[in-house]
């Protein structure tokens, strides 16, 4: 085998107190795909963004083409010759095609008027990927997968010799991504090298040369794809057991307080499909469900739809037998469902004091006459608190001066005033650090044990394992798998959410 | 960890104001700065636009911004004067109708940028331009007064109905204007709807966050509605003491209030952003800009030199807050 085109040697980065890369060494010899597999979380995506110039600071080496080197930006690495297609789509909406395209290609002899030029070098490079795209047309406009493989032609386009891709083929249907796969086919002969992340077995063991695994910041190992069994490789990204919670004591249990019967989701950027299909799930009081499922699952739009905030398709939903309407998340939570959302943009108004934030959803109860009882108002915020111990210097300071973990908590705590009988939880834990997690698990046992049906979907496997009774895994937008707690299984649930048949 | 004071954007507001009294106190004009009369006329100055820097507040709040306002006041008070004197409608009933008259151009705005969606600057850019029309319709382009031509022909004239001389009053020996009393009231009951009033609280959840504010069940589209309508009926009242002062309806007047408000509150610090602000601050901006006016005209600044000072004076203010907000965190 070739020298390395890039390594990573002995890299590490923190951000505060969490270390997201623990001393990892990778690098990508030309004309080969290695894969970095790992859990969300495990440290991905920092990776690529150390390779890509995105983060400058790090510990340890970076060596390129055999010298050392420091990125201090993404267009150093663009220099050194590498090219990353990242999953959130960095294209300009209200530009054109060929604009987009040829954009960063600055220093080209066309690359300011020469519109026929200009043209006639974005059509070629829409041909090279078989893309069905009018060169004038506003990316915006055109759906989702066309967006995904434009982004991809435009890094193609560089002639870089190392190519990242993160998930792209997360947005793309199967004849797209063969396309996708005949180009990186191409790239490696031309003597190319290509880091790729992916979520689904199938193109893992289609594409990888090696596989590296990485969890919690760490790798866990390094090997040649053909020596690696599937089941190896889903036991080195899921890690070791965790000594799960002791079954929750069957009760004499009332019928369901919560029902979401056949719900739908339609997506609207690519009209037909849905984001997700024909769920149906029923919930008894103090019951934990979990959802699990990878990025593109539908696992999220789920909990919007039941809640009211994604316009769903068809299907009804119901909190101990009222219908809930579609659309009005006030109505929802007047009826007792309240939503965690994970973005933590939309689930606390930063510019509003803790008391405000903590109230917000059950201001009704708090006001007479539409007036605020400020002293009821304090009384509650002030309880609360102190029984989610968020760390504030006053009820009074704007939410958006507390830590990011402690700003979760005052979303937690705005659900809780309000009372509610059914609680969807959106990956509560995103991007809080260990301790507030360990805050939060506890905070749902609890709510759990004393009566509250709770929907939680999490991007972490151990979480729903840890905490929930039942699991039900999507896959692409449909129910793959559904587990009792006596049979969860780490395999299976992985299995079924990466696609394999179960 | 920054320490954060609740009343820092107050004391910021209150900064510029200070330097504007400041260059009063020391450019005087030989004491002319010190005559009650002069703060007298301040106070008279600036009462009708601060009433529509009031309503401007609540909804600069939802992070939106009603450029109709000083349109609005305009058809207001062609209303107002019409109902009056024309048409002989007594006080009250005229009254009602001209916030009536108001609080519906608010609830079109408000419909056009919470339900259709439209940018809060388009929206009300075209109730600006409707509402002009519409008034200028209306008084068939003249102003209207206590002379008018009927139908027949023949040339009427009335008295002043005494509701004009009541706004207008002057009350504790003639220092205070009624029309203050009126911004003041105003004011307070802005202050109530923002401070106290579950509106109020739903008003700054929207403006700061419109996402959140709905997953946490704020209904957002009334909200930003009613802000509008609120607007609408405060600029309706200032149209009615802006006849009142000027004894007749004019269809041009109110031209270019609408900036004037803005700019009251965001001296004071209300950010356009959302979120954040309130009436208090917008009273301490409404006097600074007051002041500002009236300092320089006493000393003698034509009124081309009074426009580029204020327009420079008003970025240096609020890049001043900004700085200091970011320093406070």
């Amino acid at each position: 085998m070739s020298a390395p085109l890039i390594e990573l040697r002995g890299v590490s980065k923190s951000f505060g107190a969490t270390r997201a890369l623990d001393r990892v060494s990778f690098d990508v010899r030309a004309g080969e795909v290695h894969v970095l597999a790992g859990e969300n979380g495990a440290g991905k995506s920092t990776l690529i963004r150390i390779l890509s110039g995105v983060y400058p600071d790090f510990e340890g080496e970076l060596w390129v083409g055999g010298t050392a080197q420091r990125f201090r930006s993404p267009q150093d690495a663009a220099r050194a010759g590498i090219a990353t297609i990242h999953q959130e789509l960095s294209l300009i909406g209200a530009m054109s095609v060929t604009d987009n395209l040829l954009l960063g290609q600055a220093g080209r002899a066309y690359h300011l008027i020469d519109r026929r030029r200009r043209r006639a070098a974005a059509a070629k490079m829409l041909e090279r990927l078989a893309i069905d795209a009018d060169p004038d047309a506003a990316v915006e406009r055109l759906p989702l997968g066309t967006r995904q493989l434009i982004e991809i032609a435009r890094a193609l386009a560089l002639d870089a010799r190392v190519i990242v891709m993160d998930e792209p083929t997360s947005a793309l249907g199967e004849s797209e991504s063969e396309r996708l796969f005949d180009r990186i086919g191409a790239l490696l002969e031309g003597g190319a090298g290509v880091v790729y992340i992916s979520h689904r077995l199938e193109e893992i063991y289609r594409l990888a040369h090696r596989i590296t695994v990485l969890r919690d910041g760490a790798r866990v190992l390094t090997a040649d794809a053909k020596d690696l069994l599937r089941a190896e490789l889903i036991r080195a990204m899921t890690g070791a057991e965790l000594a799960a919670r002791g079954a929750r004591e069957a009760s004499a249990r009332a019928e369901a307080i919560f029902r979401v019967d056949r719900l739908r989701v339609d997506d609207h950027d690519r009209p037909g499909r849905a984001l997700v299909r024909d769920v149906s799930f029923a919930l008894e009081q103090g019951e934990v469900l979990g959802v699990a499922g990878l990025e593109g699952s539908g696992a999220s739009e789920l909990l919007h739809a039941a809640f009211g905030s994604v316009a769903r398709g068809t299907g009804s939903v119901r909190v101990a037998n009222e219908s809930i309407q579609p659309s009005s998340p006030g109505h929802a939570i007047r009826h007792g469902l309240m939503l965690l959302a994970s973005d933590r943009e939309a689930s606390v108004v930063k510019s509003l004091g803790v008391a405000a934030n903590l109230a917000l959803s059950s201001l009704g109860a708090f006001s007479r006459a539409g007036f605020i009882d400020r002293r009821r108002e304090h009384a509650a915020a002030r309880d609360m608190v102190a029984r989610l111990s968020i760390a504030t210097p006053s009820l009074l300071t704007p939410a958006g001066a507390l830590s990011g973990g402690n700003q979760q908590k005052v979303a937690f705590g705005r659900c809780l005033l309000a009372r509610p009988r059914v609680l969807l939880l959106d990956d509560p834990t995103r991007g809080i650090d260990v301790g507030a997690k360990a805050h939060v698990y506890s905070l749902i046992d609890e709510l759990a044990r004393d009566g509250l049906a709770i929907v939680l979907r999490s991007t972490e496997l151990e979480e729903l394992l840890t905490l929930c009774d039942r699991i039900l895994v999507l896959f692409r937008g449909a129910p793959a798998l559904e587990l009792r707690r006596d049979g969860f299984s780490r395999e299976r649930i992985l299995h079924a959410a990466m696609g394999g048949a179960s | 960890m920054k320490r954060l004071s609740f009343d820092a954007p107050l004391a910021h507001a209150v900064v510029p104001l200070s330097i504007v009294l400041l260059l009063g106190c020391i450019f005087h004009q030989n004491g002319a700065f010190f005559a009650w009369e002069t703060h007298r006329a301040v106070l008279r100055e600036i009462s009708v636009v601060g009433i529509l820097a009031c309503g401007m507040t609540l909804v600069i709040v939802t992070a939106g911004i009603d450029l109709s306002v000083g349109s609005v006041l305009g058809l207001s008070a062609v209303s107002f004067a019409l109902f009056t004197m024309p048409w002989g409608l007594g006080a009250a009933p005229s009254i009602l109708a001209v916030l009536v008259i108001g609080a519906i151009a608010g609830l079109i705005s408000g419909l056009l940028v919470a339900r259709a969606r439209l940018q809060p600057f388009v929206a009300t850019l075209a109730m600006m331009v409707f509402a002009r029309g519409l008034a200028k319709q209306l008084s068939e382009g003249r102003k209207v007064t206590t002379s008018w031509l009927g139908a027949d022909g023949v040339m009427r004239s009335i008295e002043l109905p005494p509701i004009y001389a009541a706004i207008d009053a002057r009350i504790l020996g003639g220092n205070l204007s009624m029309v203050s009393v009126i911004f003041a009231a105003c004011a307070a009951l802005c202050w109530v709807v923002l401070m106290r009033l579950r509106l109020g609280r739903q008003l700054y959840a929207v403006g700061g966050n419109a996402e959140a504010a709905r997953l946490a069940g704020v209904p957002v589209r009334s909200t930003i509605t009613l802000a509008y309508v609120l607007c609408g009926l405060c600029a309706a009242i200032a149209g009615i003491c802006q006849a009142a002062q000027e004894t007749h309806g004019d269809p041009e007047t109110g031209a270019g209030y609408e900036l004037e408000a803005i700019a009251m509150v965001v001296l004071g610090g209300t950010s356009l952003m959302g979120g954040r602000g309130g009436v208090g601050l917008t009273l301490i901006g409404v006097l600074t800009l007051g002041y500002l006016h009236k300092v320089l005209s006493l000393n003698a600044f034509s009124t081309e030199a009074r426009l580029m000072l204020t327009g420079a004076i008003i970025v240096a203010a609020v890049l001043f807050q900004r700085r200091m907000a970011g320093r406070d965190g």
